[in-house]
């Protein structure tokens, strides 16, 4: 990508150039792991010291990172709650999101409605519980499109090269040259079906250069690997090189941008909604219930508040579980 | 005594819990001479180097003990502004990797004549007029042209001969040079080498050269230190050491290198790998790779015995080693 | 680096036209032009053929495609369907959109590079932590709920500013918009000036700046800032771009009538020459901010400028 406004970071941190005080601990934070010595007698206070020592691989270690972040453990449990609300939301709300009282309409809150009630009268507890599931389905398939396509597009570029590689990228700047708000507005104002599927198609269709993009820089530096190399030079044949041993080693920022995209996937249907070419009433949304709720502000903020914070919590935990997957996979910042 | 350390401590936090990286250091350097510290990678010898200069990165790394006198004043005791004037004024360092060790984005003009602009107080144009000087002090061609040019447009070994310029720039009483020519391609590494040599004369600087290699101290340095574990385990002139080590981890370094007056000698190499920091050996560090351990070694820990009136020698046999 | 700047310029070409023939069959998929002319009633056929004659609309998309961009390289947007020259409505839109944008641009350098200076020479301590969940907390918040929130504490419920910006947009009445506009890309500055500084604090040529003896100011400013903030400024470079295009949802809080303003109304009337002109510019504008951002790039880093 060589119109990339950033260059690689190694140009810029100067890559192998470490800091000679971090070599030397850096040796000693990771001791080799052959065993020293053999034969020789071990000598009784290094034998268990030396059990600690196993050799770990990138995700173990990162797993061994994570399970003791509060941070990862924290969104991961909003998660957790958020897909089992999505699927059962009758577990915690009992009554019906579309079933609303005019006559109740912007009333604070009351026994049996903790969040009160929004400008049409409808409970706004109920209907939040509702709208996870339309940011959760929303969410993840768009993920799971954008994922799909990108990767496998930016892999057989990173792995081929050549015109197809010129071309995807020609495409890649061609879908960031145009903001996604507004494709958004004018691809989804003709749409009349009111369901999450053209919302995800949308997403699909102008997410996929981003991990395109990473996974074509990605393939490209694990390529550089002297087991490529070697795999190569033993004749492995282009299929068993690209998925048994670029794509393993190459899927890690992947994952990470992928699961941080996710959490803009669900603000981006958010604001769709809000903007009135996502989802349309009856259905429910976070981004409708927002949007509505906006015109009362002066006089019933509640309906607007509950609805955003509950969108700001699992955007937030889609984030920072991204995040911690990072810094957990990121050696550098060890 | 130019510069005197005296059991200097040094410790890193690191996720597997606290690294003893030098442990009760001792050494000294008079004006004009040359000392070599010689040890593996992680023996302390650059976290030794760095605690002296000052520029120890901490947190992780603290110094936990000892003195560093500098012309009879303990550096460790100065405040942060007294110390910074001693740095690049009374004591410079050179870095191994020149090329990361040098700002990309300014010139090397603007990198040599900072020195004098920060401590002596020259204008811009003078400190240019300066850098150029250097330049061809480190007989660096067309110095005037270069002058202008950023990093990366040099060669290796013109970029380290860039470093010794600024090492030497304000004629500091000691330079510590830290594998000065361990990046360099051979024939460079000589040329570099021999520049130091001739500019430490001409100054009579002290010279600290940290490096790895036998090959480059034996032509240099008056004395050598070997440092094995965060401590000096052999101190000696450079003659005595080669005639006959009095620790048998110099010998094992002294036999692990090709030499051309013993060809057709097996090489051996010293079996095993450094300890880990954070957990070294009890008694002699070097007991398990040790080929005349004995149990003593195992729970006495040798302090800096003196072997004779200029050399001395962290081991229990060290008469045994020496006659070996 | 005059060759450098020619070979972008042409690298520039195929994205452009690829994006706003993209941005054009958008538009075209959007629906029948000619049904919006005629308000709510349903044309009736002579009209909206004569209509369709008039735009060209009955000649083949490419060809339309052609014919608009030839107009807009003399300087002919079009017109909208309610007789306005769009150049017009850009001449009142994008001087708003522009203050805005500044006032936003201020706050990313302001706010984002000094927190990400701070934190990043910080790093680990509780400032550091705290600024960085703020920042996450920053990005995850979609622009629309940071906005409306704002506007209710602010300018509703503590009374501070005036909730909605008036027609004249002066830069006053854009500090709340500009700094709802900016939120997210500022928290981004924030992380990015936090890892580089980071990232180059331990770097070689800064612990060789401190072994020089230079005051801590001085290694801080000349040596570590200058090359920390070189990925910064680029990314607020490119940014400006962003920010123009991504401006509706700010705007329709704000009700600033700026271009996201003209662009809603011209994607809800089904106004295809509006969109279409807007875009354009956008995109061009996003693309120059992105050459600019290159040659600055090569102006900040010798490295490229010799490569």
């Amino acid at each position: 990508m060589p119109e990339q406004p950033f260059p690689p970071e190694g140009v810029i941190a100067g890559g192998g150039a470490m800091d000679l005080s971090a070599t030397e601990a850096g040796t000693v934070r990771r001791p080799p792991a052959a065993p020293d010595g053999a034969g020789e007698p071990a000598p009784p206070a290094a034998g268990p010291a030396e059990t600690a020592d196993r050799p770990r691989s990138l995700w173990s270690d990162a797993w061994r990172d994570l399970r003791r972040n509060p941070v990862f453990l924290a969104s991961a449990l909003v998660i957790l709650f958020l897909a089992v609300i999505s699927v059962w939301p009758s577990l915690i709300a009992s009554g019906s999101p579309l079933k609303c009282d005019l006559a109740r309409a912007q009333q604070g809150s009351a026994p049996g409605h903790p969040f009160g009630f929004d400008g049409q009268g409808c409970d706004v507890y109920t209907r939040t519980v509702y709208g996870a599931r339309t940011s959760v389905v929303v969410g993840v398939c768009a993920t799971l499109g954008v994922a799909l396509l990108g990767s496998v597009l930016g892999a057989l570029a990173g792995f081929f090269g050549g015109w197809w590689d010129g071309v995807l990228s020609r495409i890649t700047d061609v879908f960031f040259a145009i903001p996604v708000v507004l494709g958004g507005l004018v691809l989804l104002s003709v749409v009349t079906a009111n369901s999450v599927w053209p919302v995800v198609g949308f997403i699909v269709l102008l997410g996929w250069p981003q991990i395109s993009r990473i996974a074509r820089g990605s393939v490209i530096t694990v390529q550089q690997n002297d087991y490529v190399q070697a795999a190569r030079a033993l004749g492995a044949s282009p299929a068993r090189l690209l998925l048994r041993h670029i794509a393993p080693n190459a899927v890690a920022p992947v994952i990470v941008v992928a699961t941080i995209a996710l959490g803009t996937y669900i603000a981006l249907e958010a604001t769709l909604s809000y903007l009135g070419v996502g989802l349309k009433p009856p259905s429910v949304s976070w981004g409708i219930d927002i949007s509505a709720a906006s015109p009362y502000v002066r006089t019933a903020p509640h309906a607007l508040l509950w609805p955003s914070g509950a969108l700001a919590v699992t955007v937030l935990a889609f984030i920072m579980l991204g995040d911690a997957v990072r810094d957990a996979l990121d050696p550098k910042l060890r | 005594m130019l510069l005197d350390v005296r059991d200097l401590k040094v410790e890193f936090r690191t996720r597997d819990g606290i690294a003893r990286a030098v442990n009760g250091v001792s050494f000294g350097v008079d004006a004009g001479e040359t000392l070599a510290v010689l040890g593996e990678s992680g023996s302390g010898k650059s976290v030794t180097a760095q605690a002296v200069m000052g520029i120890l990165d901490s947190p992780p790394g603290r110094i936990t003990g000892g003195e560093v006198l500098f012309q009879g004043r303990d550096l460790l005791r100065l405040g942060e502004e007294e110390r910074r004037r001693v740095r690049g004024a009374g004591m410079a360092m050179i870095f191994q990797d020149a090329l990361s060790s040098l700002n990309p984005v300014l010139t090397v003009g603007d990198q040599l004549g900072e020195m004098f602009v920060v401590h002596r107080g020259m204008s811009r144009k003078d400190a240019r007029a300066k850098a150029v000087e250097l330049m061809d002090r480190v007989r660096i061609p067309g110095a005037r042209e270069r002058v202008k040019q950023y990093p990366h447009q040099f060669s290796g070994g013109m970029r380290q001969r860039i470093m010794i310029a600024m090492a030497i720039a304000l004629e500091p009483a000691l330079i510590i040079a830290d594998e000065p020519t361990t990046a360099l391609d051979v024939t460079v590494q000589a040329q570099v080498m021999d520049l130091l040599a001739e500019l430490r004369r001409e100054y009579r600087m002290g010279l600290v050269l940290i490096t790895h290699d036998l090959g480059v101290v034996a032509d240099v340095a008056d004395r050598i230190a070997v440092m094995y574990a965060g401590r000096i385990v052999e101190s000696a002139p450079v003659h005595d050491i080669y005639k006959a080590p009095a620790h048998p981890y110099t010998r094992g370094l002294l036999d692990s290198v090709p030499r051309l007056d013993l060809k057709g000698r097996e090489l051996t190499a010293i079996r095993g790998l450094p300890p880990n920091l954070t957990r070294i050996p009890p008694g002699c560090a070097f007991h398990p790779r040790c080929p005349m351990a004995r149990d003593v070694c195992r729970s006495d820990e040798p302090p800096l015995y003196a072997v004779s009136e200029v050399r001395g020698s962290a081991c229990h046999f060290r008469t045994e080693c020496l006659h070996a | 680096m005059g060759r450098y700047v020619v070979r972008r310029l042409v690298q520039m070409v195929p994205v452009f036209i690829g994006s706003t023939l993209l941005i054009f069959l958008m538009v075209n998929v959007m629906g029948d032009p000619v049904a919006g002319l005629c308000g709510d009633r349903q044309c009736d056929p002579a009209t909206a053929a004569r209509l369709r004659q008039e735009f060209g609309l009955d000649q083949p998309v490419w060809r339309q495609y052609l014919t608009y961009m030839g107009n807009v390289f003399t300087g002919d947007f079009g017109t909208a369907f309610n007789g306005q020259e769009v150049t017009e409505l850009m001449s009142t839109a994008f001087p708003v959109t522009l203050r805005l944008t500044i006032v936003a641009i201020c706050f990313e350098i302001l706010i984002g590079v000094t927190l990400g200076v701070l934190t990043g020479l910080r790093r680990g301590r509780p400032v550091d932590t705290g600024v960085l969940l703020l920042t996450l907390v920053v990005v995850s918040v979609p622009t629309f709920v940071t906005g409306l929130l704002l506007q209710l504490w602010l300018g509703v419920q503590w009374g501070w500013i005036r909730p909605s910006v008036s027609p004249a947009a002066p830069f006053g009445e854009l500090l709340l918009p500009g700094l709802v506009l900016a939120s997210v890309s500022l928290a981004y500055v924030t992380r990015l000036t936090r890892t580089s500084i980071a990232e180059n604090r331990r770097s070689d040529y800064v612990r060789t700046a401190v072994a020089k003896g230079l005051p801590r100011r001085r290694v801080v400013t000349r040596h570590l800032l200058r090359n920390s903030l070189i990925p910064v400024v680029t990314f607020v470079g490119a940014d400006i771009g962003f920010l123009m295009g991504g401006a509706i949802v700010t705007e329709r809080i704000f009700n600033i009538h700026g271009v996201g303003y003209q662009l809603y109304q011209g994607i809800v009337r089904q106004n295809t020459q509006t969109v279409v002109g807007f875009v354009t510019v956008l995109v061009l504008v996003f693309l120059l901010c992105n050459l600019v951002v290159d040659l600055l790039y090569a102006v900040l880093d010798p490295r490229i400028r010799y490569a």
